[in-house]
């Protein structure tokens, strides 16, 4: 009897010293995060402008707002087509040149290393060499490349619909080397006896892919899936620095729109509706790739 | 021990407070700018003193430099806190709003003590409302052409200075010079401001031409014309330029004037400091009908703070002619009296006093600031939408402009 009330003290004593350690994680979270999470839905409820200090509470009108606001439905337009655009070249790209590496023994190490630079470059100074790269007419170096094998380039971020496949090359060329380096750690961990079974029994080139490597790595695609979804409906200093929205409106997406709502004209309210469509946006998204990845995948730990 | 050591501590927590006795009542002053240059705070400091001495009361100046990219928005922010800044910039674009929003003091009181009559009254004009006067542009800085002696020589063409002599400088005869050196140089004869002349700075690059054919876009009583036939027929005028004779620098090419890309560009004066080691000729002129858009900010008082009299008087202050002149130099002024002074055209060291005088100065008379408006940031976003569909060969100029008009007409009226 007296031993066991010891042992539940210890017991409370040590849920203690956890709660206790995770304390300032937690208090960060609610501070950081959570708070201001709340409060931007709180403000998206108002009639709340930074310059005229008003701060009215509207209910959902500044929702109602959105559905007649022709720049809104175009930025969301916008963003819905720069991550279908970006997502599967993205995770594709970077699917193959994991499992490119993972074969390759000499040399892969440098390749790495290639891919990954543009991770650690600044994203403004990336934006802005690239920027340059991508003058229209003949002036840019890439335009200038095309032009010796015979082909004119277009006017790269001043044309409607290049200017979008622009920015998302830049971005999947920018953002490449981390889900390399995530499908690579994958790819390295695939059980080799489960690969090397499968090879005995034939399965060689795209069923050893369809079959075996595909299923083994399908939790870390979803996951990658998932953070390039994010990733790309936050897309801000890219956009700002390389086509500032044009031409015609063609790049400008929620972000930036929230950015011109909040800081250009000082609709706070406002602006904090659009974030909070664009959180419902993502929230949904990620919950619809949960629920696929417990269907899709085969085993879990 | 522990006695002692408190007794220390408490003494140590109260030393900044026996400071501030001793200082004999300093009155505070928060001054936020975006600038943190040291020399250009330090003279704004000097102007402080200056106020404290003819006062005889003692100022305790604190200056918030808040860097320009997030001006506006960190601003608001400390406006809104329990110790704003007493005195603080204004961006010309926010200029409507901010008077509207009622963070602006009325200057009129305290003004009468310096001269008001002395500023140029359309200087005046973007900070006044129903008669009162909520801020004073401390730097009225117009748009001059600045062009490269050397190509013109080379491309053996009439300079803007010597078609001036000759009474010839409208732009029909800028688009001139500007074929002629695109064919004879195969170089590009005219980039536009900073080379944003099609994005972020198209009025700044559409509107000298339209009011120098008599044209405008809107005006401060709510009459849009960016779709009149005088505006129609500027904004083709410039787009045949880019396209017909493709003597400018098109949208997407980074060629720059500075680094000797092209012959002409339209700069402020500030720009002449990257034309300092440059090994070509180059000089300034008005531009073409001298009808240049002028760029200004603003010294405003917070209508709101602590000590709105004083803040008010401080502000004249720092605007009155003496301090007007100590700034010349670094920021072109809006009173008259300095304008035609000896001391302001040789107030620049890059810069030839005939340079001031004749570029500078004639076009401070003359230029008007960019057309405001309230939702002027709104404006801007939606209808640099409309203007992108300009920049290709075939656009229909007309007809963008109608769609521009039509925007316009929904928020100016």
């Amino acid at each position: 009897m007296k031993h066991s009330l010891t042992a539940r003290r210890n017991a409370a004593m040590e849920a203690m010293a956890g709660y206790a350690f995770i304390l300032p994680q937690v208090l960060g979270f609610i501070l950081i995060v959570l708070v201001p999470l709340i409060n931007v839905f709180v403000f998206s409820l108002h009639n709340r402008n930074m310059l005229f200090g008003t701060n009215i509470f509207i209910g959902l009108d500044n929702y109602a707002r959105l559905l007649t606001d022709g720049l809104f439905v175009q930025s969301l337009k916008n963003t819905l087509v720069f991550s279908l655009l970006l997502v599967p070249i993205n995770v594709i790209a970077a699917l193959l040149m994991a499992l490119y590496l993972g074969e390759a023994g000499f040399g892969s190490r440098y390749i790495r290393a290639i891919i990954f630079l543009p991770v650690v470059t600044s994203g403004v100074a990336w934006a802005i060499v690239w920027k340059y790269l991508l003058q229209g007419g003949t002036a840019g170096p890439v335009n200038w490349f095309l032009a010796q094998l015979g082909i004119a380039g277009p006017n790269w971020l001043n044309e409607k619909g290049w200017a979008m496949l622009s920015v998302v090359f830049n971005r999947v060329l920018k953002n490449l080397g981390t889900n390399v380096l995530i499908f690579y750690g994958a790819v390295m961990n695939m059980p080799g006896e489960v690969v090397e079974a499968a090879r005995i029994d034939g399965a060689h080139g795209f069923s050893m892919f369809r079959w075996i490597k595909a299923p083994l790595l399908m939790p870390t695609i979803l996951m990658v899936t998932i953070v390039t979804v994010i990733g790309s409906m936050r897309v801000f200093d890219t956009i700002k620095l390389m086509t500032d929205g044009g031409p015609e409106g063609s790049t400008m997406v929620m972000v930036y729109y929230v950015y011109h709502k909040a800081f250009r004209t000082f609709e706070t309210g406002y602006a904090a509706a659009i974030a909070t469509v664009l959180f419902a946006i993502v929230l949904t998204l990620t919950i619809a790739q949960w629920v696929l990845r417990k269907r899709v995948t085969h085993y879990e730990q | 021990m522990k006695k002692t050591m408190a007794i220390l501590l408490v003494l140590a927590l109260m030393l900044p407070f026996a400071g501030a006795l001793a200082a004999e009542q300093a009155v505070p002053m928060t001054i936020a700018t975006w600038t943190s240059n040291e020399n250009q705070l330090a003279l704004l400091q000097s102007f402080v003193d200056g106020f404290a001495a003819h006062k005889g009361i003692k100022i305790d100046a604190k200056f918030e430099s808040i860097p320009f990219a997030e001006y506006n928005t960190k601003l608001l922010l400390e406006l809104q806190s329990s110790n704003p800044p007493d005195l603080y910039w204004v961006l010309e674009t926010s200029a409507p709003a901010f008077i509207a929003s009622g963070n602006l003091a009325k200057l009129d009181e305290a003004l009468k003590e310096w001269e008001p009559e002395d500023f140029a009254p359309a200087s005046l004009a973007l900070w006044q409302k129903d008669g009162s006067t909520y801020a004073v542009p401390f730097s009225t800085s117009p748009f001059v052409l600045l062009y490269n002696v050397t190509m013109f020589k080379d491309a053996g063409v009439k300079t803007p200075k010597e078609l001036i002599a000759e009474n010839n400088w409208t732009w029909e005869s800028f688009r001139e010079i500007a074929k002629e050196i695109k064919e004879k140089t195969g170089k590009w004869a005219f980039q536009t401001v900073d080379g944003e002349g099609y994005t972020a700075r198209v009025l700044h690059n559409l509107l000298p031409i339209i009011r120098a054919m008599g044209g405008n876009l809107w005006t401060a009583d709510g009459q849009v014309s960016a779709d009149s036939d005088v505006s129609v027929a500027a904004i083709k005028l410039f787009h045949d330029m880019v396209y017909a004779d493709q003597s400018v620098v098109p949208p997407g090419d980074q060629s720059d004037f500075y680094t000797g890309g092209a012959a002409m560009t339209v700069g402020q004066i500030s720009r002449v400091s990257k034309l300092a080691d440059v090994t070509w000729e180059w000089d300034m002129a008005t531009l073409p009908g001298n009808a240049p858009v002028i760029g200004q900010a603003a010294l405003g008082a917070n209508a709101n703070g602590k000590n709105v009299e004083l803040a008010t008087q401080l502000l004249a202050y720092m605007t009155n002619k003496d301090s007007v002149a100590a700034m010349a130099g670094i920021w072109p002024p809006a009173r008259k009296s300095v304008l035609e002074s000896e001391a302001f055209l040789s107030s620049n060291p890059a810069i030839t006093p005939e340079q001031m005088k004749d570029a500078v100065a004639a076009s401070i008379e003359t230029g008007q600031v960019l057309p405001s408006h309230e939702m002027y940031p709104q404006i801007e976003v939606e209808s640099r939408i409309l203007y992108d569909k300009l920049w290709n060969a075939g656009a229909d100029v007309a007809a963008v402009m109608q769609e521009v008009a039509a925007l316009y007409r929904n928020y100016i009226k």
